[in-house]
């Protein structure tokens, strides 16, 4: 069973990786385009004209554009992604910092999105056939109309300045410092017994956590609603009536299984708008991850932290899509014979 | 005898309808609308809050922004930046979605194969992020807004509309329109275009939704239009410098994207309500 569970897997994270390939070309050849010299750029202002030349050569500047692109690739599988020309050190030590705060984002915003759209799909569902389904429908459409951008603002506005109840900037209290050993904050505050240092990191993420997150659930509310309403038509639903199990046995006993399977698909493929949603929302709250970096990096236009934060973005999404992919697989056993 | 009953005509469809009605009127006859011009600056009178507040004056109905400039003013011609990039955008994207979406459903094969590919690429970048960097390599300005939306966001049709076109491809009236020798261009444009026309429409409506706040992200992170141009993203922007003096300086904008928004996904979940003839003959019974 474990191991043809890992076979589905394996099978799916082999496939993303001709995708993976093609993307580093592409995003190689466009940065490429730029009218940017890298070379210039990684050197101080006052370097001479021969200077940079020699940077040209050493870099492999000169060289046919596939010639460069194997230099990189070399450099990137023995995990070497080129300097950060506005940090002056190695990229991927400035983009492996940075890390960890995103994921730790992104984590708790997929399960709060998760949470709140599950538990609100599942309410709206339960007051069918009422007026306060097609409230709850009104409502969803609504907040589906509020980009996470947008929310977050709004959050900054109302929670921040009208009511100031959350801070919004950054990610622990000024003064406050955790000893870092995994990088991410809440777990590392626990790690070291600092229940206040904790408190206070779940007190700062708090804003940008629900803004990404509540930018996410309405589509997931919508789609378990749907996908629940399909599930109760069919027969099994009315047989398990007939046989005189309660509404709470039918619902969390038999639907919601079957009826998941859509939300889960939904989430593997949507992932990719939450984790690119962190980069706005990491600007707004000033939250020192990945995507404040990336907006960095493309005002300064540094080239191999652009590219070395964008590959991650798109590897990411790609394997939450190959893991939803496999997930809904076991979850139907009818997609299994195809 | 009236054999046809009257049906009302959907409520988000006519909700959604008017309101894109009146942001599109905003957009056209912002000149005349507005009751300044959007770059005026009257610096003696900054940060003025809308007539509603304390210290409101009917002058400024919206109040001024830190420059002394009319916000109201600046959402009108706000609202003809984000129609402008909505309209032109989306009817972009749809264009060249759909093309990529009638040659890979119609013809199947190795066309399939590599636009299908060429689409799992492109989902593979989160659309923020590829919007972005799309913008870094081409530059600011209204077109190059217009262009990075249309070469993000065409993969959303092509995804959607090949499958619509399988399932046309798959009927027999299109068997027999190749069988009595139509060429394959009369065949996609006569037969196939007409059935998913109704999806092409609601797509349209819903990307609409999504160009406006992808240019509303871009000129917020001062990566869209020109500063001289108006821009909702832009004003957000501005006046989040402000919010602690005047929050209704960001509060105003922001609900101008949201009605924005808001309407057009009312429009176009209304729009497939109506044009789906399955959705529509269930309502009917």
């Amino acid at each position: 069973m474990i191991i043809a569970i890992l076979r589905i897997l394996a099978r799916r994270l082999l496939a993303i990786i001709p995708v993976f390939v093609v993307v580093t070309i592409l995003v190689f050849g466009a940065l490429r385009i730029l009218p940017v010299d890298p070379a210039q750029m990684s050197l101080p202002p006052s370097a001479t004209i021969e200077q940079v030349e020699a940077k040209r050569e050493a870099m492999g500047l000169n060289r046919p554009i596939w010639e460069q692109y194997t230099i990189w690739a070399k450099g990137a599988v023995a995990g070497d992604l080129g300097e950060s020309s506005q940090y002056r050190m190695s990229t991927a030590a400035v983009v492996l910092d940075r890390l960890p705060a995103t994921i730790e984002l992104v984590i708790c915003a997929l399960v709060f999105a998760v949470g709140v759209g599950v538990g609100g799909g599942l309410l709206v569902f339960s007051a069918r056939d009422t007026v306060l389904e097609t409230v709850g429908l009104v409502v969803i459409s609504a907040v589906m109309a509020l980009p996470d951008f947008l929310l977050a603002l709004l959050f900054i506005l109302v929670l921040g300045v009208l009511m100031p109840i959350f801070p919004v900037n950054g990610r622990l209290e000024p003064g406050m410092q955790v000893p870092t050993q995994t990088g991410f904050l809440l777990i590392d505050a626990l790690l070291t017994g600092d229940f206040r240092a904790f408190f206070s990191a779940l007190h700062y993420i708090a804003l940008p956590v629900m803004a990404l997150g509540l930018a996410f659930s309405p589509t997931i509310m919508r789609v378990l609603h749907a996908s629940l309403v399909n599930t109760y038509q069919q027969s099994y639903i009315l047989q398990a009536r007939l046989r005189g199990l309660s509404g709470r046995e039918i619902l969390f006993g038999q639907a919601l299984k079957n009826a998941m399977l859509p939300v889960v698909i939904l989430v593997g493929t949507q992932f990719g708008g939450l984790f690119g949603g962190t980069l706005l929302v990491e600007m707004i709250f000033s939250f020192p991850g990945l995507g404040n970096l990336m907006v960095k990096a493309m005002q300064t236009s540094d080239l191999s932290v652009i590219m070395a934060i964008s590959l991650i973005y798109c590897a990411t999404t790609l394997l939450f899509n190959s893991l939803a992919d496999a997930l809904a697989y076991l979850l139907n056993p009818r997609l299994r014979n195809g | 005898m009236m054999r046809k009953k009257f049906r009302l005509p959907d409520l988000g469809l006519v909700i959604g309808g008017s309101l894109v009605g009146l942001v599109l009127i905003c957009g056209v006859f912002a000149p005349w609308i507005a009751p300044y011009h959007p770059n005026d600056q009257e610096l003696l009178y900054i940060l003025a809050p809308p007539v509603w507040a304390d210290g409101g004056s009917a002058a400024h109905l919206f109040g001024t922004d830190s420059l002394g400039r009319d916000t109201l003013s600046r959402m009108i011609y706000g609202a003809r930046t984000a129609m402008t990039v909505a309209a032109v955008a989306s009817l972009g994207a749809m264009l060249l979605g759909a093309f990529f979406a009638h040659l890979a459903g119609y013809f199947g094969g190795w066309v399939d194969w590599i636009i299908s590919r060429t689409v799992e690429v492109w989902l593979s970048f989160p659309p923020v992020v590829l919007s972005m960097l799309l913008i870094t390599g081409l530059g600011i300005g209204i077109d190059k807004v217009i262009l990075a939306i249309v070469l993000v966001d065409w993969t959303r049709f092509c995804r959607v509309l090949r499958s619509e076109v399988q399932v046309a491809r798959g009927q027999d009236y299109v068997a027999f329109a190749r069988l009595i020798g139509f060429s394959h261009l009369r065949v996609i444009m006569k037969e196939i275009l007409p059935a998913t026309l109704p999806m092409l429409i609601t797509l349209l409506s819903l990307q609409m939704g999504i160009s406006v706040v992808v240019e509303a992200i871009l000129s917020f992170v001062a990566m869209g239009v020109p500063s001289d141009v108006p821009a909702w993203g832009q004003m957000i922007a501005d006046a989040r410098i402000d919010m602690y003096g005047a929050p209704w300086g960001l509060a105003l904008p922001i609900a101008a994207i949201f009605v924005t928004v808001l309407s057009f996904n009312l429009f176009g979940d209304g729009l497939r309500r109506t044009l789906d003839p399955r959705h529509a003959a269930n309502r009917g019974t």
